[in-house]
């Protein structure tokens, strides 16, 4: 019986769903977190009685045929990459991007990874680093006497020095954009590597034409929405229930034809 | 074999294939663009071998073809600014190893080049010129008007096609939410692009199964084998009294 095994692909995505949401849920809270959406297809089609066969000489065909389907798969789990809301936290090295772009950070091994969570610090050498330690690329080193770092939306980074009246350019920001942000792969630790999905990283300016603005002293908050996430659950789970209860039905009806004899 | 039995068969056979169908409405309850689908049945009026004084009219039940209910499902807000939805009639035109395909699920994405291209990288097709839709992907912002229409920064960089097909029962599901029309000789089989088209962006169309609907379609069908598995059980019992007592020699 078919319907058994449809009923359990509905369940299987279901459950995917619910699990994706959970993740969306518990990073509600995670700095540059973006939320994330399983999309669903149906599965192919069993040919009972094919469309447009012949159904007398005369050369009539089938109008509609009979095709039944399958059930149901996850297509694509993809991020949702809309901007999150920025929250003041008065901090110099909290740094938000407020458009597209994503911040370029070296990772030990020599690599590249992007990121949008800016809640950057200072490592012992004075350069910015993630909260991980891993420098923000190009290396950007803060000189140690300095009073008062300032950003810029374009990612000038100047610092005033103890003793000079004007303060000295240190370094430049860089953002790297994607043609298909979605695309990106996650390792965790808000990191994202760029893969043939994505597309090659696009290194620019900030604030420049296509690439987003560096807000100082802001942090991105997750852009999850609890309200619509919650609304989704619950559908998530009646349609799990719904499903099993298909499964309930098309075993009763086994039960029906078994208890024949 | 008795009639009687071979009838209930019938049914039996055709309320499983319902069943079916019904699974699958269910399992896609969640399944953007997705059109609910119901079984057709048809009777079968079939004589009977040898009885002549029985029952003139038996008929036999069995599958005739699926309907389809190509009715608008809910437009659901999402935001993206890839996600589009159509208003009324119309498909998307995907294309799939250079086979058009049509869709009624909006959810594109961009690609690596910056092409419009459905989940699985298929590319989506532009109503003028059915080739790919480039998009300038530093563009500020990407807005898809009313109709289909899209435009970066002020200006058409392409039209989301969307497509009438005429006969709508001809098309063949294909799964992941695609159909595809077989050859015809007729011209006006083939799907035009729609002049004006109404495509929302940010939505997507969930699924236009009614869940309560479905349920109770499900309900009457286990309900229905359960009788016809009586029914059989009956005539069954019916055959072997008749053996028991016919056969009895006193």
């Amino acid at each position: 019986m078919r319907a058994l095994t449809t009923a359990a692909s509905g369940m299987q995505a279901q459950q995917m769903n619910v699990e994706v949401i959970s993740n969306n849920l518990a990073n509600m809270n995670t700095t540059g977190f973006k939320r994330q959406r399983a999309e669903f297809q149906d599965l192919i089609y069993q040919n009972v009685q094919a469309m447009g066969m012949n159904s007398s000489d005369a050369g009539t065909i089938v109008p509609t045929g009979v095709q039944v389907g399958l059930g149901v798969q996850a297509s694509s789990i993809y991020r949702i990459t809309e901007q999150g809301s920025l929250n003041n936290t008065g901090n110099p090295f909290d740094l938000a991007i407020s458009g597209r772009g994503f911040f370029r950070i070296q990772m030990p091994d020599g690599s590249d990874a992007y990121t949008r969570a800016g809640n950057f610090a200072i490592s012992a050498e004075g350069q910015i680093v993630t909260a991980d330690g891993y420098p923000v690329a190009p290396g950007i080193a803060i000189p140690q006497d300095s009073r008062e770092v300032s950003i810029n939306s374009q990612g000038q980074v100047q610092a005033l020095i103890d003793g000079q009246t004007e303060p000295q350019t240190v370094g430049q920001l860089e953002l790297a954009t994607f043609f298909n942000e979605g695309g990106l792969e996650a390792i965790g630790d808000n990191l994202f590597l760029e893969s043939a999905a994505s597309g090659a990283a696009n290194v620019g300016t900030p604030d420049s034409p296509g690439y987003g603005a560096v807000m100082q002293g802001y942090v991105e908050s997750a852009n999850v929405n609890a309200v619509s996430e919650i609304t989704a659950l619950i559908q998530a789970q009646r349609a799990y229930e719904m499903n099993a209860r298909v499964i309930t039905a098309a075993d009763e009806m086994l039960a029906a034809s078994s208890n024949l004899r | 074999m008795d009639n009687a039995i071979m009838i209930g068969l019938t049914r039996q056979m055709t309320l499983r294939r319902g069943m079916d169908v019904i699974a699958n409405n269910i399992a896609n309850a969640e399944t953007a663009g997705f059109k609910a689908e119901s079984l057709l049945l048809e009777n079968q009026p079939a004589r009977i071998a040898e009885h002549s004084d029985g029952p003139s009219d038996l008929q036999y039940v069995n599958t005739w073809g699926m309907g389809r209910d190509f009715s608008q499902g809910a437009m659901e807000f999402t935001g993206r600014p890839f996600d589009v939805a159509i208003e009324g009639d119309g498909f998307f035109a995907v294309e799939s190893n250079g086979r058009e395909q049509y869709t009624r699920d909006g959810r594109f994405h961009t690609d690596n080049q910056g092409q419009l291209v459905a989940s699985d990288g298929a590319l989506v097709l532009d109503a003028d010129t059915r080739g790919p839709i480039l998009l300038d992907t530093n563009a500020a912002n990407t807005t898809i008007v009313d109709g289909g229409a899209v435009m970066q920064d002020g200006v058409q960089v392409g039209r989301i096609g969307v497509f009438e097909i005429a006969n709508r029962s001809a098309m063949t599901k294909e799964g992941n939410g695609r159909y595809t029309l077989p050859a015809s000789d007729n011209p006006d089989d083939a799907p035009q692009a729609m002049f004006d088209p109404v495509v929302r962006q940010g939505f997507v169309e969930s699924s236009n199964v009614q869940s309560i609907v479905e349920i109770t379609d499900m309900m009457s069908i286990m309900r229905s084998y359960q009788s016809v598995s009586k029914f059989l059980k009956d005539a069954e019992d019916l055959n072997q009294r008749a053996i028991e007592r016919l056969g009895r020699v006193s």
